[in-house]
């Protein structure tokens, strides 16, 4: 019941934090669409520690994800002050990517 | 229904909701408090589960750390005029995408239902590799804000 009940908010809140990241026009509300998926992700672990010989691998796995996560959410944070410290502002319409044209 | 699946199915439900109210909102502010609100719901459930050590690293790490910072991040480039923002158009998509999740999940057979606390012990054992790959990523994480901030000097 438990192991169903998590791995269905998952979902919802991964799907719920995709729609935000594909309407959003703010980079702000980009980051906060990108932590509600890595959430997301962090619930879906949840399974792993029912079985007992698998908890010490699951902890390390959530130990490493919550780390390599965080380490890329705050390369997204300098990333985003920089861009509005260059272009005055947070729009995601800004940004361009390889050979776009601004 | 026992209180723990109680307060499981309650917690589900509040972060759910306020996973909603963080992509419903017009003001960016309260959208970083609704999604700080829902990881801790998330964190909670660990708690709930007798898994503390990864309610420890969610609360601190994800809420205390980076959330902290995206809210504030949000108070500064607050929008005095806020709009909504949701495209609807991609309500379709995810609802195809949640309705194919639900029915794999719920075709799953022998789930075990009884949670167990992680091993903590067994974990500090490999602690030398794990300091290594921390010691890695932060050195990946400071060359990639001093290269940042070089270019910005440029």
């Amino acid at each position: 019941m438990m192991v169903y009940l998590s791995l269905v908010t998952s979902a919802a809140i991964l799907l719920i934090g995709y729609i935000m990241a594909m309407s959003s026009k703010e980079l702000v509300r980009l980051l906060i669409s990108l932590e509600l998926m890595f959430g997301a992700v962090f619930l879906a672990l949840m399974p792993l520690f029912t079985v007992p010989d698998l908890t010490t691998s699951a902890f390390s796995i959530a130990v490493l994800t919550i780390f390599t996560s965080g380490g890329e959410l705050m390369i997204l944070i300098a990333a985003m002050v920089t861009f509005s410290k260059k272009f005055r502002s947070i729009s995601t319409d800004d940004i361009v990517a390889g050979g776009d044209s601004p | 229904m026992d209180t723990a699946s109680l307060a499981m199915v309650a917690m589900c439900c509040f972060a759910v909701l306020t996973a909603f109210a963080a992509l419903f909102t017009k003001d960016t502010f309260y959208s970083a408090l609704y999604m700080s609100a829902t990881l801790v719901t998330i964190a909670g459930m660990f708690a709930l589960n007798n898994v503390q050590p990864v309610f420890v690293l969610i609360t601190f790490i994800f809420v205390g750390a980076i959330g902290a910072v995206t809210v504030a991040l949000a108070a500064m480039y607050r929008d005095p005029k806020p709009k909504i923002q949701i495209d609807f158009i991609w309500f379709l998509p995810a609802i195809i995408t949640f309705a194919a999740i639900f029915n794999a999940i719920f075709g799953l057979k022998n789930v075990p239902s009884a949670f167990s606390g992680s091993e903590v012990s067994a974990f500090v054992e490999n602690y030398a590799v794990f300091a290594l790959f921390f010691f890695a990523l932060a050195i990946l994480l400071m060359l990639a804000v001093v290269k940042f901030v070089r270019r910005e000097e440029v």
